[in-house]
């Protein structure tokens, strides 16, 4: 991989030595599940039923999203999705709510930086 | 051998069953050196794929969270199969803890967290795969072993018989006969007990070493002089008494091989070749033995013998009509004989009797 994509990537709080690892040092690999993420729909989805405060739905696109972001090794975002699925299955369904700003933010922060990178 | 091993399909697939692209390219990456890849999107599919390629899977890799059907429904289903013994299951799931007893106690072999560490899963999995290739190929072959052990035990049984047969005919050739009439009273005896009410209470097995004792019936003849078995003029009454040791000889002598006494047709021989001249009404020899007193066993070879006798022709006599036979045993000229045993055999005649038409010689032979 480019030493320059890789450090960009990095920046966002993207661990790409660890999810090159787990994709076996497969770079291609792990580009084209980048591109994946940057299409997935599961951010979106999040926002809506949050607004909504259709709960199950949260959970529902929370629980996707941290399986994506862990898989990625955008170990941020992994943390406040586990959090907030945690919090919806501890029936804190408030305090989980709460965390979309802090999600959004990182969420924001990952997309522009792939986007830069030429994976949007 | 070889061909033998063939028939057992070849476990090479791993099927990744997971909702999530990622997950499934991720293990897809890690596992598709080693295994040939199977995936599905869901529970219901992957049962669906699990059913469909059963022994062809060396492990199904599991999600919990699926849409459809989860994993612990697909591990249910599986397990109403039969199917957790042959194939493990490795539940693979981002909260392990939680997972983790319900999954051991439904019989999945490991559960494995996720996100996953590529070399941890792919040796957990390997392992576990050359430890179900290990027993499967162990099993294999003691199946094979028992099938050849099996095979091994027919060939002595069958040559046993045919040590059996070969002395009895050897005996018969002494006086001048081919060696079927021993082949026809084994196959006489056969039919009335498996045919008839004759042989009632008695098994399959008990039929067969019945019927291969019936072969020795004359084993005895072996220590009469030529000069009386080949007689063809009508016996001296001291030769008739000579005549007649033959089957007090026979059971001495069955008596005698001790390697005999082993096999289950060894009780019905020797009773045979001592009871078959008794008759129903006790003027039979060597013993005198009156009604039930007399073997069922013994009774039926009896009436056998004489049914043999009159249909061929002897040193001593031509072969009779079928009809002068059939006087000869319903009139009791050649000895009284059980009459619930007379309907029985009559009820049969008809059938034994094509063992004496050359055309239906085929038939009984087989």
């Amino acid at each position: 991989m480019d030493a320059v994509v890789k450090e960009t990537l990095c920046s966002a709080g993207i661990n790409v030595d660890s999810a090159l690892e787990r994709f076996m040092g497969n770079d291609n690999l792990l580009i084209k599940f980048l591109k994946k993420f940057a299409a997935d729909e599961n951010y979106e989805k999040l926002v809506k039923a949050v607004e909504q405060k259709d709960r199950e739905a949260a959970l529902a696109a929370s629980h996707t999203l941290k399986g994506i972001s862990g898989n990625l090794a955008m170990d941020r975002l992994f943390e406040l999705c586990k959090t907030q699925v945690d919090l919806y299955r501890a029936d804190k369904p408030d305090e989980a709510d709460a965390l979309i700003s802090e999600i959004t933010a990182e969420y924001g922060k990952i997309t522009s930086v792939l986007a830069s990178c030429g994976m949007i | 051998m070889e061909l033998e091993q063939e028939k057992h399909v070849v476990a090479d697939t791993v099927l990744i069953v997971d909702d999530d692209e990622i997950n499934r390219g991720i293990l897809d990456n890690i596992f598709g050196d080693d295994y040939k890849i199977e995936e599905a999107e869901n529970g219901e599919e992957g049962l669906a794929k699990v059913l469909q390629l059963q022994d062809k899977l060396c492990a199904i890799l599991l999600d919990v969270m699926m849409p459809k059907m989860n994993g612990f429904e697909v591990v249910r289903k599986l397990n109403e199969h039969n199917l957790l013994d042959r194939i493990p299951v490795f539940m693979i799931t981002a909260e392990p803890d939680a997972a983790m007893k319900e999954a051991y106690h439904l019989g999945v072999m490991d559960v494995i967290s996720k996100p996953v560490i590529p070399y941890i899963v792919l040796r957990r999995v390997n392992s576990v795969v050359e430890l179900f290739r290990a027993r499967r190929s162990l099993e294999n072959r003691v199946e094979q072993q028992q099938n050849q052990l099996l095979l091994n035990a027919q060939k002595i049984i069958d040559l046993n018989q045919g040590m059996i047969e070969t002395l009895s005919t050897a005996i018969e050739f002494r006086n001048g006969e081919s060696g079927e009439h021993v082949r026809r009273i084994h196959d006489i005896t056969k039919f009335i007990m498996k045919n008839t009410e004759f042989g009632k209470g008695l098994s399959d097995e008990d039929i067969d070493n019945i019927a291969l004792a019936s072969i020795m019936h004359d084993v005895g003849k072996i220590a009469i002089p030529d000069a009386i078995l080949n007689k063809t003029a009508r016996l001296e009454p001291e030769e008739y008494e000579i005549m007649k040791t033959h089957t007090i000889q026979g059971a001495a002598l069955l008596e005698r091989i001790p390697q005999l006494h082993e096999n289950g047709a060894y009780q019905y021989a020797h009773d045979i070749a001592r009871h078959h001249h008794e008759r129903w009404d006790g003027r039979g020899y060597p013993d005198g033995l009156k009604g039930d007193e007399i073997s069922p066993w013994a009774q039926v070879v009896s009436i056998a013998d004489v049914y043999d006798a009159l249909s061929c022709k002897r040193v001593y006599k031509d072969a009779f009509p079928r009809e002068k036979v059939n006087e000869m045993i319903r009139t009791n000229q050649c000895g009284v004989f059980n009459p619930r045993l007379l309907e029985c055999f009559f009820e049969v005649e008809e059938e034994l009797s094509k063992m004496y038409r050359k055309e239906d010689k085929e038939y009984w032979t087989q």
